[in-house]
Formats: C-alpha cells, sequence, structure tokens
C-alpha cells in the first residue's frame, strides 16, 4: 500500500521524471567508467601488460640505454641458478596494422620455458626462418585482425627502415589476448638486425631453477652485471611506468568524480522534488498510520532502484564511451611513456561492479536529505502545503559561516603540498568549492527574493516579482535545483577555464619555442605510439644536405633520477643556441645555451625543477651507465610536451655515456634563403624508399602539437554535455514540482484575472530566475575552480606552469546558454500551469 | 657411432634446412677419408661440420655398493656455416648446443633425465676449438693438461647432478679406418670417430634423496661429420660393453625397414694392449630374447640379447638393468629413445651401455 503510493504510482504517472534521474545518474558513472575503462587499457601494455610478456621470468637485468650482449657469458655463473634469456624490444610501426606494435625478441630456442603461451599452436615454427632469417609469431588474434596466416609477410618499420617480415606460427593467447594482440615475437638475433642493435640486448630475464633464493640470486647478479645495471623483479618495471602515468591517470579519474558528484547533486534534486511532490500523499499516510520508517523506506526504495538502473545504465554506456575516449587517451599515454597502449576495451567485471556500487553509494548519499525531509512531514500539518518562508537571520549567519569555513579551508588547501606527487588537496579544494555551491544556494535564492522586494525592483513587471516571491516560498526545492544546476556550470566553467589556460599557454609556448623549420621522426601513422628512433644514417643525410650547423637532433634515455623515472637527452647545443628558442622564463635562449656549452652544464625542464626542487646552479648528480656526471643547471625552460622531467645536455656528453642508436627525433634550423617546403621535399627523397619517415614543416608541427592538446582534452568536452543535461533535467524538474504544489495560488491569479501569458511569462520568469542564481553562482564558483585547476593541480600533478586565461566569450556563452536551457526547461512547467482550469482546481479540498 | 645426437639434432636440422641432403651442402666439410688427427686440438670442435658429440656413459657404484648407470652427452649442431656476416648478429642460431643427463638408480629401478638447449652464441653455450673443452649454461665438460676430463651437470627441477672425473685408462681408440667410419654409401656419408673406451671414474653423483661420492668405468664418444646416411634405415642399437677379461667392445647396427641391418653396421674391439680389430655387418650377429613396452610412449624395445662375436670367442647374454631407461622427449625436443645400463655374461663378463632409437617412430629421413 504504502509502496504502491509513495512508489509505483509517482513511476507510472510521471515515468520522465524518473528516467531522467537515472540518465542523470547514469551520465555521471558513465564518465568515470569511461574514463578509468580507458585509461586502463590504454595503460595495459605499459604497465599490466608487462609481467604478462614477462612470463616466469622473476627477475630482469637492465640498464639505460641497454646492454653489451657480453653480459650474457659473464652471467655464465648464474647459468646453475636460473635460466637467463636475452631480450630486445622496441615499438615498431607494423604498417599493415596502421599502428604500432611491440617487437619483442627471444631466444626462441628457449623461450617457451619462459613464455608457454609462445607454444605455437599450429605447429613446430620454420626454424630456418625463425633462426636464420625474419620470421615472426603472432597471435591469432592479430592475425585474425590483419586477416593473415602462416607464410603472409608482413612490414614492420623500426628507427624509420621498413623491413619485410614472414609470419611462420600463430600462437594463442585467449586470456592475454589484449596484450598479445599488440606483440610481434622474434628471435633474438633478428630482432637485433631488424631494429640496429646488434651487439646490444635491452635486458636480461632470469627464470630462476627449483629452489633457488631470489635474493641471494639478485645479490650474485648484481656483482656480475656491469656498472649501471640494476636487477630487479619486472614489475618494477611496471611502477616505473605506471609513476610516469598515475598523475594523468589520477586528474582524469579526478575529473570524472567531479561529473559523478553533478549526477549526485541531480539525484538529490529529483528525491527531494519527488518527496515535495508528495507532501501531500506522505502526510496522508502518516495520518493513516504509517511509520516514519516505513515513509523512509520508500524512499530508499527509490534512490535504490535510480542507483542500480543508473548504474547499469552508467557503466555500458561508460564502456561505450571508454572505446570513443581510447583514441584520444591512447595517444596521450603513449606519448608519455614507450609502450603500445592496447586499442580495445575490455569489459571488466571488477569495474562494471563499482560503477554500479558508486552510482547506489552516490543515490544513497543523495537521499539523506530527502530522507530528513520526508521524516519530518507530520501527520495531519502536513497536509497542508508548506508556507513560504523567509531564512531567519540565524540560517543565514549559520550558513555565511559555513561558506566562510569553505572559503578559508580551500585556501588552505591550495597552498597544501602535493600527496604521493598527486595534488590530493587541491582537488579537495575544488569539491568543497562544489560543494559550497550547494550549500549557497538556498541563501542565493533567499537574497534573490529580497532583491524583488526592493524598490526598484517594483519597477519591474509583476511576473517577475511574483516568480521571486514563489521561488522565495519554494526555497528549499529550488534551492537543489539551482544548486544542481550551479554545480554543472562549475564544473564546465572550471574545465573551460583550465583548457583556456593550456591553450593559450601552450600557444604562446608553440609559437616562440617551436622555431624549426622542418621536423622530421620516424613514421608512426596516426597514432602518437613512439616508434623506434631515428636510423643515424638519416642524420647523416640531413648534415649531408643542409650542413651539420642546421641540424638538431634529439636523443633521450630512461634514467632513474634519485629513484624515479626522467629522461635524458642530448641535442646540439650549438645548433640550437644559434636557431633556437627555448623558453627560459626571463632569460635569452642564445644566452643559455652558450653557458651550457661553456660550463658544460645541462638545462631541465619545469616539470623536473618542479618535482626535485632544483633550481638554476644547482648541479645534477646523474648516475649513468657508464659513470657519472655532474653538470650544472644552467636554466629551467618551459616544457608542456611531458610531465616527467627532462635533464637536456649537449649531445657530446650524451654520446660519451649511451651509443648512437639515432636520435627520438630531429630538428632542421634552415638558412633564411632556403624554401623549408623544398628542403622538406629533398630530404624526403633523398630517403625515398629506404626509409619511412615524417617530415613537418613548422607549421604542421604546430598544428600537431596543438591537436595532440586537443585530443588529451577530448575528453571534457563530455562534461559540457553533462552540465547541459543537469541543467535542463534539474529546473525542469523543480519546476514541475514547484507548479503541482501552488497549483490553488496559480489558479487564483488566474480566478483575479490573470491571464495565460502572464502565467505562463509568471512560471518561465521563475526558471529564468533560477538559471542566473545557479549560472552565477557556479561561474563563481567554476572560475574559482579553474584557478585551483590551473594554478595548482597541473602544478603538482605535471609541474607546468601556466598562465590563467579566462575565456570571457565561452563563459559568456556558456551562461546565456544555461539561462536559455532554464527558460526553455521553464515551458512545459509553464504551459501546465497555464491550462489549469481556476474552477476545478479552487473547488478541490485543501 | 650414431649416437641419438642424431635425432635430437636432427630433429632441429630437419627443420632448420628441409632441402638440404647428403652432397647438398657444399658449404659444410664432409669426412672424405680418415681424419689427419692434431691432437688436443681434435678433442675440440670442429664448426665447420655439421655435427658433433661428445658422448659419455658409464657405470659406478656408491660406498654401500649401490649402482647407478649415467649418460652425459653434449651435442653441437650447425645450422648454418661460417661466421656471422657484415650486418648479421653474433647472436644468430648458426650452431646451437644441446645436452642430455641421465642417471639410473640400479637399485631401486629409477630413471632420471634432463635436458639443455642453446645457441652457441653471446657465451651461455659453446665449444671451445682448442681441446675438449664444452659448455651449455653451467654444464660442462672439459679436459684438463692431465688428460683428466671434468664433468658437471646438475638440473636442480629434476634434482639430479654429477660431478665426476674421468681418467682414460687407454689410449684413445680410432674406429673404423683410422678414425673414418663409413655410414652409407656416398663418399662423404661418414664421421670421425674416435673414443677413450675405458675411463676411471671418480665423484659425486646426486640424486632427489641425497647425493655421495662414487666411482666406476666409463666410455668417452667423440664424433663429427655432416652428411646423412643412406636411406631406409629406420634407427640403430648401438652396444658399448667392458668385458672382464680386459676387452671393450663397441657395436653398432644401423636398422633397416626390413629389420635387417644395414651393411654399414659396423664395430669394434679393442684389445687389453689397445690393439683395434674392426668388425664388419657380418661378424657379429645379435639376437633379440626379450622387449618391454614403454607404457609412456607404447615403444617396444628388446632389454635382453645373445650377441656373438665368433671370430673373437665372444657369445654373450646381454640384458638392461633397468628396462625403463627411455629417454622421453616427446614434449619437448620431440625425440624420443632408449638408453641404458647393461650387463654381459656368456663367455665373459662385462658391463656397458646400450642406446636404442628409431622404436617410437621411423627416423628414415632424417638421414
Amino acid at each position: 500500500m504504502i509502496l504502491r503510493a509513495l512508489f509505483f504510482r509517482p513511476i507510472v504517472r510521471r515515468p520522465w521524471r524518473m528516467v531522467i534521474t537515472v540518465i542523470g545518474v547514469a551520465a555521471g558513472v558513465a564518465a568515470v567508467v569511461s574514463t578509468i575503462a580507458a585509461s586502463r587499457a590504454a595503460i595495459a601494455s605499459f604497465a599490466e601488460g608487462v609481467e604478462e610478456v614477462a612470463g616466469a621470468a622473476r627477475l630482469e637485468v637492465t640498464r639505460p640505454g641497454g646492454l653489451p650482449e657480453q653480459v650474457l657469458g659473464a652471467l655464465r655463473p648464474l647459468a646453475g641458478d636460473a635460466l637467463i634469456v636475452p631480450v630486445v624490444e622496441e615499438n615498431v610501426l607494423l604498417l599493415e596494422l596502421e599502428d604500432g606494435v611491440r617487437l619483442l625478441g627471444v631466444d626462441l630456442l628457449l623461450d617457451a620455458q619462459v613464455r608457454p603461451v609462445l607454444d605455437a599452436d599450429d605447429g613446430p615454427a620454420d626454424l630456418e626462418k625463425t633462426l636464420l632469417g625474419f620470421g615472426a609469431l603472432i597471435s591469432r588474434p592479430l592475425a585474425e585482425r590483419l586477416g593473415v596466416a602462416s607464410g603472409d609477410r608482413l612490414t614492420v618499420s623500426a628507427d624509420g627502415r621498413p623491413r619485410s617480415i614472414e609470419i611462420v606460427a600463430l600462437f594463442e593467447a585467449e586470456e592475454l589476448s589484449a596484450v598479445w594482440e599488440r606483440v610481434v615475437v622474434m628471435d633474438v638475433a633478428a630482432a637485433q638486425e631488424l631494429l640496429g642493435r646488434i651487439g646490444r640486448l635491452d635486458r636480461l630475464e632470469l627464470v630462476p631453477r627449483a629452489g633457488v633464493d631470489i635474493d641471494r640470486l639478485r645479490d650474485r647478479a648484481l656483482s656480475l652485471v656491469p656498472a649501471g645495471a640494476t636487477v630487479e623483479e619486472p614489475s618494477q618495471r611496471r611502477r616505473f611506468a605506471a609513476q610516469m602515468l598515475a598523475s594523468l591517470r589520477f586528474n582524469l579519474v579526478a575529473l570524472s568524480a567531479i561529473s559523478l558528484l553533478v549526477g549526485g547533486v541531480l539525484v538529490a534534486t529529483t528525491l527531494a522534488t519527488s518527496v515535495v511532490q508528495r507532501r501531500y500523499v506522505v502526510a496522508l499516510l502518516r495520518s493513516l498510520g504509517a511509520s516514519r520508517r516505513q515513509v523512509a523506506a520508500a524512499v530508499l526504495l527509490e534512490a535504490l532502484v535510480i542507483g542500480v538502473l543508473g548504474g547499469g545504465l552508467g557503466v555500458a554506456a561508460g564502456f561505450g564511451g571508454a572505446r570513443l575516449a581510447l583514441a584520444s587517451v591512447r595517444f596521450t599515454f603513449a606519448s608519455v611513456v614507450r609502450g603500445i597502449p592496447a586499442s580495445d576495451i575490455r569489459l571488466d567485471p571488477q569495474l562494471a561492479l563499482l560503477g554500479v556500487l558508486v552510482a547506489l553509494a552516490t543515490s544513497l548519499a543523495a537521499a539523506v536529505l530527502p530522507l530528513l525531509e520526508v521524516t519530518a512531514i507530520p501527520p495531519l500539518q502536513g497536509l497542508r502545503p508548506a508556507a513560504p518562508r523567509r531564512l531567519a537571520a540565524r540560517t543565514r549567519l549559520v550558513a555565511a559561516a559555513t561558506l566562510g569555513v569553505i572559503l578559508v579551508t580551500v585556501a588552505v588547501l591550495m597552498r597544501a603540498p602535493p600527496l604521493w606527487d598527486l595534488p590530493v588537496a587541491a582537488l579537495l579544494a575544488a569539491l568543497l568549492v562544489m560543494s559550497a555551491v550547494l550549500v549557497g544556494s538556498g541563501v542565493l535564492l533567499d537574497t534573490l527574493a529580497r532583491l524583488g522586494h526592493l524598490p526598484f525592483a517594483r519597477l519591474r513587471a509583476v511576473a517577475l516579482q511574483l516568480a521571486s516571491a514563489a521561488l522565495s516560498a519554494g526555497r528549499r526545492r529550488a534551492a537543489w535545483a539551482a544548486g544542481s544546476v550551479g554545480v554543472a556550470v562549475a564544473l564546465a566553467v572550471a574545465i573551460a577555464t583550465m583548457v583556456s589556460s593550456f591553450r593559450s599557454t601552450v600557444e604562446s609556448w608553440t609559437e616562440a619555442g617551436l622555431r624549426a623549420d622542418v621536423w622530421v621522426r620516424p613514421l608512426a601513422a596516426a597514432t602518437g605510439v613512439w616508434v623506434g628512433r631515428l636510423d643515424p644514417e638519416i642524420v647523416a643525410i640531413a648534415e649531408e644536405l643542409f650542413g651539420p650547423e642546421t641540424v638538431d637532433p634529439f636523443y633521450s634515455q630512461t634514467i632513474a633520477y634519485r629513484g624515479r623515472p626522467v629522461s635524458f637527452a642530448g641535442a646540439a647545443f650549438d645548433v640550437v643556441q644559434h636557431f633556437g628558442s627555448v623558453p627560459f622564463p626571463g632569460r635569452e635562449s642564445a644566452a643559455v645555451f652558450a653557458e651550457a656549452l661553456e660550463r658544460g652544464g645541462a638545462v631541465v625542464n619545469e616539470p623536473f625543477a618542479t618535482r626535485f626542487g632544483i633550481g638554476e646552479g644547482d648541479r645534477l648528480r646523474l648516475e649513468l651507465p657508464d659513470g657519472v656526471l655532474e653538470p650544472e643547471v644552467v636554466g629551467v625552460f618551459r616544457d608542456y610536451s611531458r610531465s616527467h622531467g627532462l635533464v637536456v645536455v649537449d649531445r657530446r656528453d650524451f654520446l660519451r655515456f649511451f651509443p648512437d642508436h639515432g636520435p627520438d627525433d630531429m630538428a632542421l634550423f634552415l638558412p633564411p634563403d632556403v624554401d623549408a617546403a623544398v628542403a622538406r621535399r629533398r630530404m624526403l627523397d633523398e630517403v625515398q624508399g629506404r626509409f619511412l619517415i615524417e617530415a613537418l614543416l613548422n607549421r604542421q608541427l604546430k598544428r600537431a602539437v596543438l591537436d595532440a592538446f586537443e585530443r588529451t582534452f577530448a575528453i571534457t568536452t563530455a562534461m559540457y554535455l553533462v552540465a547541459a543535461v543537469v541543467a535542463v533535467v534539474s529546473v525542469a524538474a523543480v519546476l514541475f514540482t514547484l507548479v503541482g504544489e501552488r497549483r490553488r495560488e496559480l489558479a487564483t491569479v488566474r480566478a483575479v484575472g490573470g491571464s495565460r501569458l502572464q502565467l505562463m511569462s509568471m512560471v518561465v520568469a521563475e526558471a529564468g530566475l533560477l538559471g542566473v542564481a545557479a549560472a552565477a553562482a557556479g561561474t563563481v564558483a567554476g572560475l574559482v575552480v579553474g584557478v585551483i585547476l590551473v594554478k595548482v593541480v597541473n602544478l603538482q600533478s605535471f609541474g607546468w606552469s601556466l598562465e590563467l586565461v579566462l575565456p570571457w566569450a565561452s563563459l559568456s556563452k556558456l551562461a546565456l546558454w544555461v539561462v536559455s536551457a532554464c527558460l526553455i526547461a521553464g515551458l512545459p512547467p509553464a504551459f501546465i500551469a497555464s491550462r489549469l482550469q481556476p474552477a476545478t482546481v479552487l473547488r478541490e479540498e485543501e | 657411432m650414431e649416437h641419438v645426437a642424431r635425432t635430437l639434432i636432427m630433429a632441429i636440422t630437419l627443420l632448420a634446412a628441409p632441402a638440404a641432403g647428403a652432397g647438398e651442402e657444399p658449404e659444410w666439410r664432409q669426412v672424405t677419408g680418415p681424419p689427419e688427427l692434431s691432437l688436443p686440438r681434435d678433442h675440440g670442435a670442429h664448426f665447420e661440420y655439421r655435427t658433433e658429440w661428445w658422448y659419455v656413459t658409464g657405470l659406478v657404484a656408491d660406498a654401500q655398493q649401490r649402482r647407478y648407470g649415467f649418460q652425459i652427452t653434449f651435442f653441437r649442431q650447425g645450422i648454418e656455416p661460417g661466421d656471422p656476416g657484415p650486418g648479421e648478429s653474433g647472436l644468430r642460431a648458426r650452431q646451437i648446443v644441446a645436452a642430455h643427463l641421465a642417471i639410473a638408480d640400479i637399485s631401486k629401478q629409477g630413471f632420471h633425465h634432463a635436458e639443455r638447449l642453446r645457441r652457441a652464441a653471446g657465451g651461455l653455450a659453446g665449444a671451445s676449438q682448442a681441446d675438449l673443452e664444452v659448455w651449455l649454461d653451467d654444464w660442462r665438460m672439459v679436459r684438463g693438461d692431465d688428460g683428466v676430463i671434468a664433468i658437471t651437470a646438475r638440473d636442480p627441477d629434476q634434482g639430479i647432478g654429477l660431478d665426476l672425473e674421468l681418467r682414460p685408462q687407454r689410449e684413445l681408440v680410432r674406429h673404423g679406418d683410422r678414425g673414418y667410419s663409413r655410414k652409407g654409401e656416398a663418399i662423404g656419408n661418414a664421421s670421425a670417430y674416435l673414443s677413450w673406451t675405458r675411463l676411471a671414474v671418480e665423484g659425486e653423483l646426486s640424486l632427489a634423496d641425497g647425493r655421495g661420492a662414487v666411482s666406476g668405468a666409463a666410455w668417452f664418444d667423440h664424433e663429427w661429420g655432416t652428411s646423412q646416411l643412406g636411406g631406409g634405415v629406420v634407427g640403430w642399437d648401438w652396444f658399448s660393453l667392458r668385458l672382464d677379461d680386459g676387452r671393450d667392445v663397441m657395436l653398432y647396427r644401423l636398422r633397416r625397414e626390413d629389420g635387417g641391418a644395414d651393411p654399414r653396421s659396423s664395430g669394434t674391439v679393442v684389445e687389453v694392449d689397445g690393439a683395434v680389430s674392426t668388425l664388419a655387418r657380418d661378424d657379429a650377429a645379435i639376437e633379440v630374447l626379450e622387449g618391454w613396452t614403454s607404457p609412456a610412449t607404447g615403444a617396444s624395445y628388446p632389454i635382453r640379447w645373445r650377441l656373438r662375436v665368433p671370430a673373437h670367442d665372444i657369445d654373450l647374454q646381454i640384458e638392461a638393468l633397468l628396462a625403463a631407461a627411455e629417454l622421453d622427449g616427446s614434449t619437448t625436443t620431440g625425440v624420443v629413445y632408449w638408453e641404458g645400463p647393461v650387463e654381459a655374461a656368456g663367455t665373459q663378463h662385462g658391463e656397458g651401455y646400450v642406446e636404442m632409437t628409431g622404436y617410437a617412430g621411423t627416423l628414415d629421413g632424417l638421414f
């Protein structure tokens, strides 16, 4: 009976309200699930894949820049305790796939002992092709995707050099297919030749034999490996990769959690308005003997149903959205760590469960206030509509004090240092600002209502006055709507502020910093994945064509600095000094490089300086494979292309410590009389048929940088949509409620001569007022959150200092849009109000 | 002598060079006549030939007189002759080293074996060209300046290992025509084949239930060559016996599809003074008296024979000390063979090892 009256009947009568609420929750959950799923998939083969690919290997010997293959022989004393397996690994472009894959070179005579998955399922591989030629094993899913079989040929490009390989066998990889789908396996020697890495290995894997103590094995190995090499568990590599990706991942998830907050607010709004709508029914039931508990149970059930339905729908939409988001997330992650991100989203039951649980928790939490309200409805008095009430002075004081406390806390949190390198405090501050919008919306509406009675307001239309009075009377429900629209607006404003600041900063950075006329890198298709390096021969060709004084190759290796991964790079300082313009705040680029050349110094990027507290004049101690380099830091430059630390020295210093495997990319600074487009053509013609490279002109490079930026933030546009949906849904739901509640009042207005148009304008004016209030509160809060994101979160998680650029144009557009959305949302309730039959309504019993 | 080396390595070779047959591989050197030996260099590896192995089998006893048979073999198989060319990786598997270790616990009738395989590149497996020194991971067989051969091999996963010193008790034996051992009709169908037929063994043996000092006697074979047997051979039986009258006997019978012995089947009798007589196919008669069927592979192997070499007054009943001496590599290298310790009684007493291949599927076509 109670359930029927309080739960089923409203659903049957107003199914849309329920549907919209469920969609609201689903939108929030979908944002969270898709972000997590996409970032998980993106880092899958950087991180989760590490151990799967490592197979039975328990320890790995690695060294930045690789190991000489003589280490194999040096480790012979360990051979009794462990199977020693050489590995060569690099990302390559698989032309047929138009995407990057991981080329894994292993000892195929032994490898089934390490990676049983490699046991080909279509019989033994052709060993002549495998051991002496360029035979490769690929997983069955990859073969199916490419439509190829054993005996077919594929083309891979590493170091810009296309090579034909032959598929000699397929292997099954059901459980691990996400990882193995992106792997091409070859014999280690073939891989060395293919990658131009003869004599070198990327790592040695140790598979301990029975009864061997890992720690002892590690110690013994350490005593045998060359200086600079480390012996770690494979999971260490995963942690290294995870560390480099942590901030990126955290921020994506945090941003989507905020959208979940918006979803939660929406649930609260819906539940609260539904309680208000059913105030009469609740009071009636209470009068008839229903207990508070029974009534509360009905509200809880509603929250539960919203949670489960919204969660389920959100999870489904989330996985779907993740597929769309993956392309952008993948690109971003690939630019941070060398690896091949998965290109498929896998349905993860744990994440699905998490999504539903989050939805449930959100809707139950959102039910708390409505629950308090419903249980507070007294039996008999409740049958009368709630009387309009202004906020008492004390309440306003309390609200103001609460807001004050929140603001102070926010200010404190903004200054707090990062926790585990993550801007936890700052994001908490952002969350608090959002909640301030909720707390403050009631006060704001109250204030608006008071303004409506000021003398100058009397000059305005009657409709506006009535609307203001009505909002003031229905403040408690209206506050919900204003709050949720406000939070949504705040979210959109914050993101707009961050993106505009970011964009403007990056634009001026590329404008000032990217001076190269032509920029050359190995062909990577449109994937963003780093595929190998540029063959040293390409550098030689460029130097031959344009003169060595115009060529700036950029070499890099990942090394550990104070136990954390950073990039160590080499660049042609003499070339950069003359032509380049690296943005060193407050200093001339040329002067910095002149100083660096003279003193054998290094320049570091801002994320490095921020993370390690390093500044100009400090001396670094870099432990490199063949010794220690202790350069002085002569400059700190702005760098928005990477969030991890970067130390750059002159390439001659770099090549003293690392063999010349070729640079990551290469910049050409041409003399003024040389046409860049012609030079680019010459470069491409010269390598035609031998190397697969991309050569971008200056404007194309700038475009590429900005495109990468757009892709990174593509996911944020989803939040604009969330904001819009929330605005429309909340405003419509609340106005429907208010109209329903004030049927008699509205009928009275009609009875005393108010026209339908006047009634409609009154309701639409309410919607407009709500929109204005919410837009105002949301914009203010959003700007604060935007400042937090720009000035604190970015600095703490990426080490980037950004110029704060307020997107005035899009802010005003947004405000206009929200107010219009509210006005439009007010139309259906207004229409209903205008159709009220005064005679009928006034005859209704109170 | 055609040790199982061939089978194992053929499994690789066959895949590696499917079209290759006798006379079609000009790049590998062929054994076409008695080798001009230069020792100790010829104890080492001959990379210019395609296949080579160092093979030791023996019987030892511990302080409690418990008897054990052991087999340790290093195989070298060339996949591609010559050194890496410019632009080629030194890690290319041009040569492969494989090794087998088996210990027969005669008193407990237990049989344990392990195998290893690795390319002879990068330092973890290889062989010296100066003297006998061959290694694969931590397994090693090396001849010292004093002529003593040290062998170390251990497999923690199987719980077996040995650490032995072998001291030759008589001169190196050159089988066939001064070490030129014909295996087929074509001129290159041959190998260079050398043995120490009698070595004193001292050292340590370990099994899962413990390790202990052992001593006894062993047989050492070193053989290299390139080309293969003639067609129609499905497998072989190889006998090595140390008789208590001081003589040593080696005999191999190449089995044809029709069950008969190939004409190139041969053998050697080594007298106490080291004098060597070569046996032709018809000089020796082998009769199977009893068989055993492997429960693992279903293959049936002889385990009792009668061997007669009338010209040398030899008439022996030979019996396996352990029936279940099958090395089942069907899930790893794909090679299945029987190799176990035997005892002989009759005109003389004696002990030794027998190897039988081609019982679990024919070897025809491999050679």
